[in-house]
C-alpha cells in the first residue's frame, strides 16, 4: 500500500493514526504485533481468538442447560440427534446424565459479543434486541418423553438395568439435583448473588425468584431427601452397615455435585470480571484511536475543502474504516471474503473510486481462489482506471462447485471487436491467469454501456 | 405487489409526500435538501415515539425510516404504525449494513432498504418506487437474501411456496446484486420492468412471510461462523 501512496499527488499524506488503521487491514501480522483490536473488518483477529471456536452453552432454545443446543451447533449435528443421544446414554447406567452435568459445568455460557456500534445501539434502545420466542414443540417433546420412559421401562424389566432399590433413589436424586441446578443457571443469577450477599450457595434459597423458583427448589430438595429416605428405609438392618456407609458416602458425593455449580460459578464470575476489565480497557483504547482518526480526517477535509475529489476520497475511506469497525462482522480466518474485501478496499484507496462488494457464501483460500482474487483485483483496477465510472460493483457468489465473481462498471465501455492494445493486454492477462487455474474470464462491454468482467473457477 | 395500489394516481396530483425519521438532525437536513425539490417533506421525527405520532397524523406516501432509532429502533415504528395503518409504506435507511438489522427491518414490514450513502437521484427513485407499491432492493440486500435463501435447506420445513426462490427470482436478485438497475435487469432477461418489479415484490413477500426458521436464525448464526 505504501508503494501506491506516491501515485496520489492529489492527496496529502494520510494522518498517522488513520494510516496505521488502514495498514492493519492489509497486514494481519502488524495487527497481531501491536495487539490492537481489529480496526477493519478484514483483520484476522488471530491474536485474541483461538483458531477453532469453543463450544458454548446456548440458553436460547434450551430445555435444560443449553448443552445439547450448544453441542449441536458446535458439531454441526441436528439438535434432535444430540438430545436423543444424551437420553440414550442416560439409559446406560446414567452415563448421559453424568456427561450432561459435566458439560453443563464445563461449557461456558455463550457470550453475545457484537460489533460495538450494534451493542451500543442495542443498549440505547435504538434497535430491536428481543429474541424470537421459542416455539414449544410439545408433540415432539411428548413423543420423546414417552419413548424415553418406554425404553427405560424395557431396560428395567429386562433385568439389564439397575435394581429397583437403587434405581428409584438414583432417579429421584437426579431429578432433584436437576431442578436445583436449573435454578442456579438463570440469567438473573448475578442479581441474585448480590442479594444473597455474595454467598453464592445461598442464592436459590434466599433470592427472590417468584413462586416457581421456590417451588422448584423445595420440590428438588424434597426429591433428593426422598431418595435418601428410600435408601435408608431399605437398609434398616445393622448387618448391612457397610452398605449404609457406602450410601452415605454417595449421598455426600451427591451433595457435593449439587453444590459444585455454585462454587464453580463464583470462580468463573471472578475470572469474567477480570477479563471484562481487560476488554473494557481495550475498547477504551480503540475508542481513543477512532476519535483520533476521525478527528484527523475532519481536519484534513477542512483543509482540502477546495478539492471535492480529495474530500470525497477522504470521507469515503474514513467511512469504510469506521463502518467496518462499528458494524462489521469479525472475519477471523483467511477466506475468500477476507481477501476480496481487502482487494476492493485497496483499489478504492488507490484509485479513489468506491467499490461496492456483495458476497454470497464464502470459502477457504486455495491457489485457484488466490488467482481469482488477483484477477478480480486487476479487473477492478482496470475499471477504476479506464471506465470513468463513479462506482464499481463487485459481486461474488460461491456455490457448492463454482466460484463466480462479477466486476461491473457503468462507465465508458468499449467495443470488444476493436480493442485498444492496453485494454487487450489487461484483459488478456486476466484471462491467462484464470485459464492457468482452470477457470474462465469473459469480458462484456459496449461503448457507453459500461463493462462487466465475469470470472469463474471450479472449486 | 400484484394488486393495484390506490396510491398510483397520486403522481399526477403532485409530488410524493414523505416523512423523514432519523435521530441525526444533520442527516435529516441533508436529505431534505437533496430530495426537497422532487418530493414534499411533510414531517420529520428524531425518535420512535414522535415518528409514530407524526406518521399516523400525516399519513405520507413514504416514510424514510432509520434502522437505529431511540425508543426501540425502526422496527418499533413499523410495528406500531402498521397496527393502526397497515398500508403505510416504509423505506428503510441505514448506515450499519449489518445483516440482522437489514433483514430484521424488512421482515418488520419495510418495502425496501437502501444505505445512507445513496445519492439524491437514486433516493428519489427509490421513494417513487416504494410509493408506487414496489420493493426497493440494494445490491447488498439482494446479496443477503440470496445468502439467506441458499445453503442447506431443512427439507422437512420447506413450505414450497414461501421458502424457496424461483429460478427467475434468483436470476433477478443476482443481477441486482451485481449492481444492475431494474431497467438493466429487464433488458438483460428480455422481460419488462413491470415483470422485474413483480419478481422483486414477490421476493419481498417471501422474505416477510416465510416461516423458515433458518431465515431468522441466519443473521445471528453467520456471525458465529
Amino acid at each position: 500500500m505504501t508503494a501506491t501512496e506516491s501515485d496520489r499527488p492529489a492527496l496529502p499524506p494520510a494522518p498517522r493514526e488513520l494510516h496505521r488503521g488502514l495498514d492493519l487491514g492489509a497486514d494481519p501480522d502488524v495487527a497481531a504485533a501491536t495487539g490492537l483490536a481489529p480496526a477493519h473488518p478484514t483483520v484476522p483477529d488471530a491474536a485474541s481468538e483461538p483458531a477453532s471456536p469453543r463450544a458454548t452453552r446456548i440458553s436460547e432454545g434450551a430445555v435444560l442447560g443449553g448443552v445439547c443446543t450448544g453441542l449441536a451447533r458446535h458439531l454441526g449435528w441436528p439438535l434432535m440427534v444430540v438430545r436423543i443421544g444424551f437420553v440414550g446414554l442416560a439409559l446406560a447406567q446414567f452415563a448421559g446424565v453424568i456427561a450432561y452435568g459435566a458439560l453443563w459445568l464445563l461449557l461456558p455460557p455463550e457470550t453475545g459479543e457484537r460489533a460495538p456500534g450494534l451493542e451500543s445501539a442495542g443498549r440505547a434502545g435504538m434497535r430491536d434486541v428481543s429474541r424470537p420466542r421459542r416455539r414449544a414443540d410439545w408433540g415432539m417433546l411428548t413423543a420423546l418423553v414417552a419413548l424415553g420412559t418406554g425404553l427405560l421401562w424395557i431396560v428395567q424389566t429386562s433385568g439389564l438395568g439397575l435394581r429397583p432399590q437403587i434405581f428409584w433413589p438414583v432417579a429421584l436424586a437426579c431429578a432433584g439435583a436437576a431442578l436445583v441446578w436449573r435454578q442456579a443457571d438463570t440469567s438473573q443469577q448475578k442479581q441474585w448473588r448480590a442479594e444473597a450477599g455474595g454467598r453464592a450457595w445461598l442464592v436459590p434459597f434466599v433470592a427472590r425468584g417468584g413462586w416457581p423458583a421456590m417451588v422448584r427448589v423445595i420440590v428438588g430438595l424434597g426429591l433428593v431427601g426422598t431418595a435418601f429416605g428410600i435408601v435408608i428405609a431399605q437398609q434398616d438392618q445393622i448387618a448391612q452397615l457397610r452398605e449404609v456407609m457406602a450410601m452415605a458416602t454417595l449421598a455426600l458425593a451427591g451433595l457435593a455435585v449439587v453444590l459444585a455449580p455454585y462454587l464453580y460459578r463464583s470462580r468463573t464470575a471472578l475470572n469474567e470480571a477480570r477479563s471484562a476489565k481487560v476488554r473494557a480497557d481495550a475498547r477504551a483504547d480503540m475508542a481513543a484511536h477512532l476519535h483520533d482518526s476521525v478527528l484527523q480526517t475532519l481536519a484534513l477535509i477542512q483543509r482540502q475543502a477546495e478539492d471535492p475529489k480529495a474530500v470525497q476520497q477522504l470521507a469515503r475511506r474514513q467511512e469504510r474504516e469506521l463502518r467496518g469497525w462499528l458494524y462489521g462482522e469479525e472475519l477471523v480466518e483467511t477466506t475468500l471474503k477476507v481477501a476480496l474485501t481487502a482487494a476492493a478496499a485497496e483499489v478504492e484507496d488507490e484509485r479513489g473510486v468506491p467499490v461496492e462488494l456483495v458476497m454470497v457464501g464464502d470459502t477457504d483460500m486455495s491457489d485457484a481462489s488466490k488467482a481469482l482474487v488477483r484477477a478480480a483485483r486487476e479487473a477492478m483496477v482496470n475499471a477504476a482506471k479506464h471506465s470513468g465510472a463513479d462506482k464499481i460493483d463487485v459481486y461474488a457468489e460461491i456455490t457448492d462447485d463454482l466460484v463466480e465473481v462479477f466486476v461491473r462498471d457503468r462507465g465508458a465501455g468499449f467495443d470488444p471487436s476493436s480493442v485498444a492494445e492496453d485494454r487487450m493486454g489487461v484483459a488478456g492477462s486476466i484471462m491467462d491467469r484464470m485459464t492457468r487455474h482452470g477457470g474462465t474470464a469473459t469480458v462484456r462491454s459496449q461503448p457507453g454501456e459500461g463493462t462487466e468482467v465475469r470470472l469463474e473457477i471450479t472449486r | 405487489m400484484t394488486e393495484p395500489t390506490p396510491a398510483a394516481p397520486r403522481t399526477e396530483q403532485g409530488p410524493h409526500r414523505v416523512v423523514v425519521v432519523d435521530d441525526h438532525a444533520m442527516f435529516r437536513t441533508g436529505v431534505k435538501a437533496e430530495i426537497g425539490r422532487s418530493v414534499a417533506v411533510v414531517g420529520e421525527a428524531a425518535d420512535a415515539e414522535t415518528a409514530i405520532k407524526v406518521v399516523l397524523a400525516t399519513r405520507p406516501d413514504v416514510v424514510l425510516l432509520d434502522v437505529h432509532l431511540p425508543g426501540g429502533g425502526g422496527i418499533e415504528v413499523l410495528r406500531k404504525v402498521h397496527e393502526l395503518n397497515p398500508d403505510q409504506k416504509f423505506l428503510a435507511l441505514s448506515v450499519s449494513d449489518a445483516a440482522e438489522d437489514v433483514i430484521g427491518v424488512i421482515r418488520g414490514g419495510a418495502r425496501g432498504y437502501v444505505t445512507k450513502s445513496i445519492n439524491g437521484v437514486e433516493l428519489i427513485d427509490a421513494i417513487r418506487r416504494v410509493a408506487e407499491g414496489d420493493a426497493v432492493f440494494s445490491p447488498r440486500l439482494a446479496g443477503f437474501v440470496l445468502d439467506a435463501f441458499s445453503g442447506a435447506i431443512d427439507l422437512a420445513a420447506v413450505d414450497e411456496d414461501l421458502d424457496r426462490l424461483s429460478a427467475r427470482e434468483r436470476e433477478v436478485l443476482r443481477l441486482i446484486a451485481r449492481g444492475y438497475a431494474y431497467k438493466e435487469v429487464a433488458r438483460e432477461l428480455f422481460i419488462s420492468i413491470k415483470t422485474v418489479e413483480t419478481h422483486v415484490s414477490s421476493v419481498l413477500r417471501k422474505l416477510q412471510l416465510s416461516n423458515r426458521h433458518q431465515l431468522t436464525r441466519w443473521a445471528t448464526d453467520r456471525r458465529l461462523v
